[in-house]
C-alpha cells in the first residue's frame, strides 16, 4: 500500500513538473524581452526540474539517497535565483534595452547619473 | 483503478514526451536569439530541461546515480551561466552593435 | 552562540550530499568545511545573526507557498491568448543593511510572483527590481515590505 501511494506521488509530481518545463519554454518563446524570458525559465523552470527532483527522492525511498536528491533541490533554488540575478545584472549594464512597453524604468535615472561622474567614481 | 506502478510508467512516457516538446522549444529560442543574453538564458533553461530528462529516466530505470549525475549537471549549469554573465558583464559584446545588426532586415 | 556553527552546517551538508552517515565522514567534513572556510575568511563579512527557528520556518514556509504561486502566476499569463503585461524596474527602498539579508531577499525576490531583482545600488539602500506588473508600483513594494523583508527582519534579528 505504501509502495502505492509512493508511486502515485513520484507519477504526479513527475507530471506535474514537467508541465512547468513546459510553460517555461513556452513563456520563453512568447514573452517579448530577455527581462520578462527570464521570470519565465527562472521561477516555472526551477518549479519544474525541482518537483522532478523530488519525485526521483519520493521513487527511490531509499532516505540516503532521497536526501542526496533533496540536497539538490536546495541546491538549484540557490543557484537559480543567484544566476537568474547577475545575467539580467550583465545584461543591462551592458546595454541591453528593455521592451517597448516598458512601463517604468527607475534604474535608467541611476544609471545615467553613474556614467556621467563615472570615471572619477570609480577611481575614487 | 490502474496500480500504482502502471500509473507511474505511463505518467514517466507522457513526461518524457513533455519534455521533449519543452526541449525542441527552448532550441527555437537559442537559435533565435537574437542577443548573446537570450541565448544564454536559452542554455540555462536548457540544463534544467535536462535535469527534468535525468530525474524522469532516474525514476524509470531505478538507477540512484543520476541523482549525482543531476547534481552534477546542475553545478555545471550555473557555473556555466555565471561564466557567461561575467563575460557579457565585462563587455564581450557591444550591445549597440549586435541590436542595430537584428534591426537589419 | 554556537562555535563552529557554520563549520557544522557545511559538516552537514557534505553529510547529506555524500550520502553515507558515520561519524568519520561528519568528521572529515568537518574538516573540509573548516579549510573552505578559512580560505575564503577575508571575503566573508562576520556576521553576528542570531537565528530564531519558528520565525525561520515561517519564512521558509511563505518562501514555498510563494514560489508555487508565481509558478503557477507565470504558466496563467504564458498560457493566456493575449498577454497583457506591463514589464518594468522600479526601485526598493531597503530596510535591511546587512549583506546576507539583502543576499537573501533579492534571492527570495527573483523567485516569487511577478519579481526579479537586477541590481542593488553602490550605496546598499535600493534594490532595482524587474517587475511583470508595474501598474501600481506602490502596492508592489507594499507587498514586498511586508512579506518577505518583515519575515527576514523577524528570523534574524
Amino acid at each position: 500500500m505504501i509502495d502505492g501511494a509512493a508511486d502515485y506521488l513520484a507519477g504526479g509530481l513527475i507530471i506535474v513538473g514537467a508541465l512547468f518545463a513546459l510553460v517555461a519554454s513556452v513563456g520563453l518563446l512568447r514573452l517579448p524581452d530577455l527581462y520578462t524570458r527570464m521570470h519565465a525559465a527562472s521561477k516555472a523552470g526551477t518549479v519544474g526540474s525541482c518537483l522532478m527532483l523530488i519525485a526521483l527522492a519520493a521513487h527511490i525511498g531509499e532516505p540516503a539517497t532521497a536526501l542526496r536528491a533533496l540536497a539538490g533541490v536546495v541546491f538549484f533554488l540557490l543557484t537559480a535565483p543567484i544566476s537568474a540575478h547577475l545575467l539580467a545584472k550583465a545584461a543591462y549594464s551592458a546595454g541591453y534595452r528593455m521592451w517597448e512597453g516598458a512601463v517604468s524604468d527607475d534604474l535608467a535615472e541611476t544609471a545615467a547619473v553613474a556614467k556621467k561622474n563615472g570615471p572619477s567614481g570609480t577611481e575614487g | 483503478m490502474m496500480s500504482g506502478t502502471a500509473f507511474l510508467n505511463i505518467s514517466a512516457i507522457f513526461a518524457l514526451g513533455v519534455l521533449t516538446i519543452s526541449f525542441l522549444l527552448v532550441v527555437v529560442r537559442v537559435v533565435k536569439g537574437p542577443s548573446l543574453p537570450d541565448r544564454i538564458l536559452a542554455l540555462d533553461m536548457l540544463v534544467a530541461v535536462a535535469i527534468g530528462f535525468i530525474a524522469v529516466l532516474g525514476v524509470r530505470s531505478g538507477f540512484t546515480l543520476y541523482v549525482d549525475v543531476a547534481i552534477a549537471l546542475g553545478l555545471v549549469g550555473f557555473l556555466a551561466t555565471v561564466a557567461f554573465a561575467r563575460f557579457v558583464l565585462s563587455g564581450g559584446i557591444d550591445a549597440k552593435k549586435e541590436e542595430a545588426e537584428e534591426d537589419r532586415p | 552562540m554556537i562555535p563552529f556553527r557554520n563549520e557544522l552546517i557545511l559538516a552537514l551538508v557534505w553529510v547529506a550530499v555524500s550520502g553515507s552517515y558515520s561519524i568519520p565522514n561528519l568528521v572529515f567534513g568537518f574538516a573540509v568545511g573548516w579549510v573552505v572556510l578559512f580560505l575564503v575568511r577575508d571575503q566573508i563579512q562576520a556576521t553576528r545573526a542570531v537565528i530564531r527557528p519558528v520565525a525561520l520556518l515561517l519564512l521558509i514556509a511563505l518562501f514555498i507557498k510563494e514560489l508555487f504561486l508565481s509558478a503557477f502566476r507565470v504558466a496563467k499569463l504564458v498560457l493566456s491568448p493575449r498577454m497583457d503585461i506591463k514589464p518594468g524596474i522600479f526601485a526598493y527602498p531597503l530596510k535591511v543593511d546587512r549583506d546576507f539579508e539583502i543576499t537573501l531577499l533579492a534571492n527570495l525576490i527573483t523567485l516569487t510572483p511577478g519579481t526579479l531583482s537586477v541590481d542593488v545600488s553602490d550605496d546598499r539602500r535600493t534594490l532595482f527590481i524587474h517587475g511583470m506588473d508595474c501598474s501600481d508600483l506602490d502596492q508592489a513594494r507594499r507587498d514586498i515590505a511586508q512579506g518577505f523583508e518583515r519575515r527576514i527582519l523577524e528570523a534574524f534579528r
